[in-house]
């Protein structure tokens, strides 16, 4: 198996004021593909710098970070955007869809992005369907309830064929009972379509789901990795 | 349609509302004023055409935009008939006086009425000439509102002078006296404001000029065509005007539309965090808010045209102002709602498209 990503001794300092500092201390790590990833960590861990870094949404301080052979490191802020159009989708605790939206065009305009303007509605259909959410296309999320705003988001994440999905937190505005159907749709995404996903949680039960779980701390990963 | 843009319109209809209505007074703005300008241009300018003399005599500052002088000698009358290639010659008495229509005031004028008519090709198509020192003829236009045969006029200080006729077609001013009337209301008694000279023929008016300014020296002797001329020529301040005015409407409506999407940026940050998460780039989010913009500025250029049109009616209608729409100011009135609006939202488009994702998705 190849690894999709490929992270060396990444450093992460913010500035705050006149203080520095570090939110990563030297990260290494490999996710290989078709992977499905859990990291946990105490708040304030690292976890979120990291899911960041890999989408490109910040840059290391140090180190080198490569998404499907692609250097994200010395990337410009325009070629990271394209990379993170091409290659990643993004899950995030609080959904985050678009509220003027409906869940089908919430998913279109994940595709126009993608695609500069193109449309692929069986894809859309396809990806809806199994999330279970066929009836739901025609809805806007404030007519959802959390967990199926979730898989729309899930579903909006991958319809554009991502190498990667970076979860943040997926479970954390859920209850039990739909953490765990978002849970399983992570699950078959993952089993049917070998989609690769890292999951940064607190969620024991969300770290259960997944092959591999990385504990981190004070900005690093804590050794052993643990096996799911 | 489930567009980003559409949604986020309707999502804020009072917002959107008021946004499209700052891009519709731009450009209501720059119709009504050239509206205003090009009709009442045109209509003056349609009145003296019909004025068939060549030649104006009168002395020199006897004529100004809103104001004349009755300080010439109708002994002029005869000797300017004497020059060689002069056809007739016919005082006139010209008075501005307070009127409610309009701009507020309106033209008056004293004739010797079978002299000035044959002149001018004018004649009667109701009633007949004005004789007493209390008749007056109107046009077509005056008739029509609300002053018929047998109506009474007040002028001249509120004095009641009653309608006799009507004349067509119009050519000066839309109410005439007698000359005795006006002298005597003016107190100027063997004067007028200027003689307009027909020639013999036409194609001499030139020589004939300069026949009466060697004959009668110490007067003014122009042309008709020069002096009945249009707005923007009597006002050469005009075009300025209108073309401030035109940037000041680029004006407001970019800043209308610049102040409503800051404000839909601001609002919206944690959405611009999630479509930079989801690979949007600086050009596509740039280009989302720019199209909003636009669309807001196409529904306020709608308005505006609408809204211009119909106030020009009803003013035209109830102040007797005329209008005129010309097809390149609509143009012009169009381009300036959408390129204001367009460089209105460039600036908050900008802030939006350099936000940082991190801190934008966190944003509450």
């Amino acid at each position: 198996m190849r690894a999709l990503v490929k992270a060396e001794n990444l450093e992460k300092v913010y500035r705050v004021g006149k203080v520095d500092v570090p939110a990563l201390r030297g990260v290494s790590l490999e996710v290989e593909e078709g992977e499905l990833l859990a990291v946990m960590g105490p708040s304030g861990c690292g976890k979120s710098t990291m899911l960041h870094l890999m989408g490109g949404l910040l840059t290391p301080t140090s180190g080198r970070i490569v998404i499907d052979g692609e250097d994200l490191t010395a990337a410009s802020d325009a070629k990271r955007t394209d990379i993170r159009r091409r290659k990643i989708g993004f899950v995030f605790q609080r959904f985050n869809l678009f509220p003027t939206l409906t869940a089908e065009g919430n998913l279109r305009l994940a595709e126009r992005i993608h695609h500069n303007g193109a449309d692929d509605p069986d894809r859309r259909r396809e990806i809806l369907r199994l999330l279970r959410l066929e009836d739901k296309m025609h809805h806007k999320p404030l007519e959802l309830s959390g967990g199926e705003q979730q898989r729309v988001a899930l579903a909006r994440a991958v319809v554009t064929r991502p190498a990667i999905v970076l979860a943040d937190e997926p479970t954390g505005n859920l209850d039990s009972e739909n953490s765990a159907i978002v849970l399983k749709m992570f699950q078959e995404l993952n089993y049917r379509f070998n989609q690769t996903i890292v999951m940064i949680t607190h969620n024991p039960e969300a770290a259960s789901v997944c092959r591999r779980i990385i504990q981190m701390r004070d900005g690093v990963i804590v050794e052993p990795h643990v096996g799911a | 349609m489930d567009s980003l843009v559409v949604s986020n319109i309707r999502q804020r209809p009072l917002r959107s509302a008021i946004s499209v209505a700052g891009v519709a007074l731009g450009v209501t703005l720059v119709m009504m004023f050239t509206g205003l300008a090009r009709g009442l241009s045109n209509e003056l300018q349609h009145r003296s055409s019909n004025v068939r003399a060549e030649i104006i005599f009168t002395r020199p500052g006897s004529i100004e935009l809103t104001s004349t002088a009755t300080n010439l000698s109708t002994k002029y009358v005869e000797l300017l008939k004497k020059i060689d290639g002069v056809a007739d010659a016919t005082p006139v008495i010209l008075h501005f006086y307070q009127d409610n229509s309009g701009f507020g005031f309106e033209q008056l004028e004293g004739v010797n009425w079978n002299e000035f008519a044959a002149m001018n090709g004018i004649s009667l198509v109701e009633g007949r000439a004005p004789q007493a020192l209390d008749e007056a003829v109107v046009d077509e236009t005056k008739a029509k509102k609300k002053h018929p045969v047998g109506s009474t006029l007040k002028l001249l200080g509120d004095k009641p002078y009653r309608v006799v006729g009507i004349f067509r077609p119009e050519s000066g001013s839309r109410v005439k006296l007698t000359l005795e009337s006006m002298q005597n209301a003016l107190e100027a008694s063997d004067k007028c404001t200027y003689i307009l000279v027909k020639c013999k023929n036409p194609a001499d008016q030139i020589a004939v000029a300069k026949r009466i300014d060697a004959e009668l020296p110490g007067n003014k002797v122009q042309f008709t065509s020069d002096v009945f001329t249009s707005i923007e020529k009597t006002v050469p301040s005009l075009q300025i005007f209108l073309r401030v005015l035109v940037v000041l409407a680029a004006v407001v409506s970019a800043l209308v539309v610049m102040l409503a999407m800051y404000t839909t940026i601001t609002e919206r940050t944690r959405e611009i965090g999630i479509l930079k998460a989801m690979g949007a780039s600086r050009g596509y989010i740039v280009g989302e808010i720019e199209r909003e913009a636009l669309v807001i500025s196409a529904m306020g250029l709608i308005v505006g045209f609408v809204f211009a049109i119909g106030a020009g009616a009803l003013i035209q209608r109830t102040y007797g102002l005329f209008f005129e729409f010309g097809g390149l100011w609509a143009l012009t009135a169009g381009a300036i709602g959408l390129a204001g609006g367009a460089v209105g939202a460039l600036y908050p488009a900008m802030r939006a498209a350099n936000l940082d994702p991190v801190e934008a998705l966190l944003h509450e």
